[in-house]
């Protein structure tokens, strides 16, 4: 199979198959979301003993539990017995999981804890709910792999466990607390649309031109409004200039992984807000780094931070989307915010406006994303051309010692690198 | 039941459906917001996120894109069909004379799919030197938490 990832990858092009064919889509499954580490949840979702979340990873349903001992489970979703699906609510609260078939009831630990029965059985069955082999956490991020060996987290996230570090770090209290339930989005296409999109800094200009146009025309009434005033300054970043994007870099780490830095720099998307909230928020900052820390916290000035191959974090709105692929032209893309611990109410109000804005099915800047997505969708299950030029700034690459390539904002490195980290997962037996 | 009160909640979806945004969008009063909840007897948009939750600041910005021929999620536009029933009006509060709750089905059909919405209505109205107004236009889907694709009209 190996062979055949190759024939699909040049160093200048990938071939369409790689989103349309549900043989790739399968390998995917197996080679990829079957191996790395993907998010599950944070921490603060399961606060108390018994407290559950039902996830997705890759292709499997995952409980994530607390355990009376204050340990975790991540457990696969599926009775030992005939199979069936243990838990229904996507969370909640549990003593002990039992199945609604012939009523199996499994410890928070997943070990079998009942049988109805028993005595029917020669030897008592003792297999209890399937565990996912690695459960890891990163500053309370919680990761999962089903591959039993492999890189430690740390290792994986690499350069971009400073994303985590700094949506921490810009907590006053120094924790953080999921809330405001998710956003959930959906198109027909394939999973890597999403994260090669997400830090493709020439499309904004022309997928987004008919939002920022009509934010301009409002500017005034936007900027008089509280709400919509956040707003504006998104909608008009997306309307930044080629040579503008071109000064925002891109750092693309062998994992994969990608960050675009300098995004706040140009002062044009969500500025530090000068009002009274914020300075508030400032001093409480200052109070638990000191001010020369606090000012290098507040001045981490990336956007989208890409944890390849499913996770975009963004530290200063204190938000992650999650990409699930379902199938090869099926995707669905989850959007969680947390709250700053510590931190003004007020500023909980303004991240939850923001991802509302920047990342509802229904805002002025996703939905045209996700019109995009199921374009080049259609478009590429046509067989006139099969290879995918990816070759755009390729010569302007520049590659740090320490394995990462810095390039300019319009370059495609990221969907090149991203595709260097694809390759290899996929031509791993 | 108010025939004015029902013939305001009938005409607003027909606006929708007929795609005269900007009458939909004078139906609304200067602080008017539109707010389609994530969750089940959300209490306000500071509790959790929302499909859509608006102003009319961000709605003229809305309504300014649909109207625009590069707003490429409608490129062919969506045509909609909104089916407004079980009309229920009672006496305002917070600022509003008027608290209309409709059931509201939504068929939509562009480039060959369908997709249903169905849900909750909440209008709250306040009648202005002009007529009545919309302080509240409120929708909650029965699918508000599912996965949706894009969304570029209201409901």
């Amino acid at each position: 199979m190996a062979a055949t990832i190759d024939a699909l990858l040049r160093s200048d092009a990938v071939h369409r198959a790689a989103y349309v064919d549900p043989g790739v889509f399968a390998l995917e499954e197996s080679r990829i979301f079957r191996r790395v580490w993907l998010y599950v949840a944070h921490e603060s979702e399961v606060a108390r003993a018994g407290d559950y979340v039902l996830r997705r990873m890759g292709p499997e349903e995952v409980v994530l539990v607390r355990r009376e001992d204050g340990g975790l489970s991540l457990l696969y979703n599926r009775c030992a017995h005939r199979g069936a699906r243990l838990v229904t609510e996507p969370q909640g609260s549990l003593r002990q999981f039992r199945c609604s078939y012939h009523a199996w009831t499994y410890r928070l630990d997943g070990s079998l804890a009942g049988v109805p029965l028993a005595s029917g059985y020669a030897e008592p069955p003792s297999r209890g709910m399937a565990r996912v082999p690695r459960l890891e956490s990163y500053k309370g991020f919680l990761f999962g792999s089903h591959a039993a060996a492999g890189e430690g987290l740390a290792e994986f996230l690499g350069g971009l466990a400073s994303a985590f570090d700094n949506m921490l770090d810009r907590a006053p209290a120094g924790t953080l607390t999921r809330f405001g339930g998710a956003l959930r989005l959906e198109y027909r296409g394939n999973w890597k649309m999403f994260m090669e999109n997400a830090v493709d800094l020439v499309h904004p200009t022309f997928v987004h031109k008919s939002s920022v146009e009509a934010a301009r025309s409002h500017a005034e009434a936007m900027e008089a409004d509280p709400l919509a005033r956040q707003g504006t300054q998104m909608f008009v970043a997306n309307g930044m200039r080629a040579q503008e994007w071109e000064a925002v870099p891109l750092r693309a780490f062998p994992q994969g992984h990608v960050y675009m830095g300098g995004f706040y720099r140009s002062g044009v998307i969500a500025p530090q807000p000068e009002d009274p909230v914020f300075e508030r928020y400032r001093r409480l900052l200052v109070e638990r780094h000191g001010e020369e820390k606090a000012a290098a916290v507040l001045a981490v000035d990336r956007f989208n931070n890409l944890v390849w191959p499913n996770l975009s974090v963004n530290a200063r709105f204190a938000a992650l989307r999650i990409v699930h692929p379902l199938a090869a032209d099926r995707t669905v893309v989850e959007v969680q915010c947390f709250r700053l611990d510590g931190a003004p109410s007020q500023m909980h109000d303004l991240t939850l406006q923001f991802v509302n804005l920047a990342a509802s099915p229904a805002s002025l800047i996703a939905s045209d994303d996700l019109e995009i997505f199921e374009r080049c969708q259609r478009g590429l299950e046509s067989s006139g051309e099969d290879w995918i030029d990816l070759r755009r700034g390729a010569a302007a690459d520049w590659r740090d010692a320490d394995g990462s390539t810095t390039s300019p904002g319009t370059s495609e490195v990221a969907i090149r690198t991203q595709f260097a980290a694809w390759r290899r997962c996929m031509s791993a037996e | 039941m108010s025939d004015e009160l029902q013939a305001f909640v009938v005409a607003e979806a027909r606006l929708l459906d007929e795609r005269r945004f900007s009458d939909w969008l004078a139906l609304f009063a200067a602080d008017g917001a539109y707010w389609a909840p994530t969750r089940r007897a959300q209490r306000s948009p500071e509790e959790a996120l929302s499909l859509f939750y608006e102003t009319r600041a961000l709605l003229e910005v809305r309504v300014a894109r649909l109207e625009r021929p590069d707003a490429h999620v409608q490129v062919p536009p969506a045509r909609m069909l909104r089916h407004v029933s079980a009309i229920e009006a009672a006496p305002g509060g917070e600022g509003c004379d008027h608290e209309v709750r409709s059931s509201l089905i939504v068929a939509e059909w562009r480039e060959g799919e369908s997709r249903w919405f169905a849900g909750r209505v909440l209008h709250r109205l306040r009648r202005e030197a002009a007529g009545l107004r919309i302080v509240l236009k409120r929708v909650d889907l029965i699918s508000s938490e599912a996965p949706q694709r894009a969304l570029a009209v209201p409901f």
